[in-house]
């Protein structure tokens, strides 16, 4: 059995009065890559955000190889240069250009060397198709390539696991594509991945395990073929029968 | 400039007694300015520095899972500097003045120069003013710049430095320009606490011949003069500082060659 990287164990996270995470289990092995499906406000963005320390959770705690990631903010950063996030607004720094993006937190964080940082960060955007825009600034470059750039830059601090929050929704129809691809050679790669998506096709012909959340609740947590042939819930159910009607 | 002025022995009309003063006088309007430059370049420069201290400290967010002494501490610094802030922005700088040279003076037996007052005084007006435009320049950043650095592990303070910092220093450029301006003309209040800048220098010359009007119409000029120029110059600045709006391929990783 594969090693569990990241436990997160009985999480609520509420705003005010209002419930958007009510009592989430979720273990995440080595090489997994979960999707998470499930309705606009169902908790899936929030779940990604409390995973990666953005959210402080109203209770319950995430565990990072068996041990829990406390709220003291050496603690948090050092967590979270393990675990990278892709965000839906690319969160490019927009002072710097691409070479810059993909170098200042290997060099600031991880403390390479110059020569270092710049090979991981070329190596990257080679992969991701982007190398040759290394001295554009994020403001001329298209959604699709910001996002490629984006993913390039979580990978250049070897990430254990790399979380992506809805990293298509921003995006054209034309460049849904682009990224969707290097998130699967990524896949290929055996690099663990949690993905919220409304890329319906994309979860179940990359996942290994699809997740389906609904008002903040774990409602389905199987694999994609049973999820999507064989769902247990009717929530699910309905869920996709309208996904796939619409 | 000496030489450029034609030499009036008998003056009649304002202007020729402006020439005449400016003439006469010369030295000392020219010390004059030398000050007022003096003051305001060094009590801006500073008070920015100071601004954007105050600014960042009021940008801090206590965070929940902080030490207990880290959190006091934390408290104390921000009610400081708010305390700080309402202080200097709610009292007018000629009271700031007084207040400030004649209370160092009573309280600490410390004789300032008037012109080291006046830079002191400069400084904290303008740190108090700096550190809202700060707050307002952070606040224009949106906050996915912050989070995607902090996603990748870097911390607040790095973050502020590397990526927040840079692109509101860059936004609030025009609003520095602005003080800096202002500050320039500001500098005339600190003649009560005999500061020889500018407007002491007018109000001394005028005195010598009863004549208030041409002297300082001669100081009105300079100001301008002084306001126009450097106005040219942070426009020039602002310009330059937008940067290229294109980019050069990097050929050598194009992969279809």
């Amino acid at each position: 059995m594969e090693e569990t990287i990241i436990s997160v164990q009985n999480l609520s996270k509420a705003f005010g009065d209002h419930e958007v995470l009510r009592k989430i289990d979720i273990d995440v092995k080595a090489g997994e890559i979960i999707c998470i499906v499930g309705s606009s406000g169902s908790g899936k963005s929030t779940l990604l955000r409390c995973i990666n320390k953005l959210e402080r959770q109203t209770s319950g705690k995430i565990m990072y190889h068996g041990s829990e990631v406390k709220d003291v903010q050496k603690e948090i950063n050092r967590y979270r240069s393990k675990v990278g996030m892709v965000f839906q607004s690319f969160n490019l720094f927009n002072n710097k250009t691409v070479l810059e993006n993909c170098m200042l937190c290997t060099r600031k964080v991880l403390h390479l060397t110059k020569q270092e940082a710049f090979d991981r960060a070329i190596t990257h955007l080679k992969a991701v198709g982007m190398a040759p825009y290394i001295h554009a600034k994020p403001a001329q470059l298209s959604g699709g390539q910001k996002q490629r750039v984006a993913i390039a830059r979580s990978l250049c601090m070897n990430p254990e696991v790399l979380l992506f929050d809805e990293p298509t929704s921003a995006l054209d129809p034309e460049m849904v594509g682009e990224v969707l691809n290097v998130m699967k050679e990524l896949a290929a790669t055996g690099l663990t991945m949690i993905i919220v998506t409304h890329e319906m096709a994309f979860a179940r012909d990359v996942s290994t395990r699809t997740i389906f959340m609904d008002r903040g609740y774990v409602a389905e947590d199987a694999t994609p073929q049973e999820l999507f042939t064989n769902p247990k819930n009717p929530r699910t159910r309905e869920f996709l029968s309208r996904y796939l009607a619409g | 400039m000496a030489v450029i002025l034609p030499s009036i022995d008998n003056p009649g009309t304002s202007i020729e007694w402006m020439i005449f003063l400016a003439r006469k006088y010369m030295s000392m309007f020219l010390e004059g300015t030398k000050l007022t430059l003096y003051i305001a370049v060094t009590g801006t420069l500073l008070g920015f520095v100071l601004g954007y201290i105050i600014g960042i400290i009021q940008d801090i967010k206590i965070s929940p899972g902080d030490s207990a002494v880290k959190k006091i501490f934390l408290r104390i610094l921000k009610v400081a500097a708010a305390v700080y802030v309402e202080a200097f922005r709610d009292t007018p700088m000629i009271v700031q003045a007084m207040v400030v040279y004649f209370g160092v003076q009573q309280f600490t037996g410390i004789n300032m120069s008037p012109a080291f007052a006046g830079i002191l005084v400069t400084v904290l007006n303008t740190g108090a003013y700096m550190s809202e435009t700060v707050r307002g320049g952070i606040g224009s950043i949106d906050v996915g710049q912050r989070e995607g650095a902090w996603a990748m592990g870097m911390s607040p303070m790095k973050t502020m430095l590397y990526i927040v910092l840079p692109q509101a220093f860059k936004n609030i450029i025009p609003e520095m320009a602005n003080t800096f301006l202002t500050n320039l003309k500001m500098t005339s209040v600190l003649n009560v606490i005999a500061v020889q800048e500018l407007f002491m220098a007018a109000k001394t010359v005028g005195g010598n011949y009863y004549k208030y009007f041409e002297s300082y119409l001669v100081i009105a000029l300079i100001y301008f003069v002084l306001c126009f120029v450097f106005n040219r110059i942070f426009i020039r600045m602002e310009k330059r500082l937008a940067g290229r709006s294109d980019y050069v391929l990097a050929v050598e990783y194009m992969d279809n060659q």
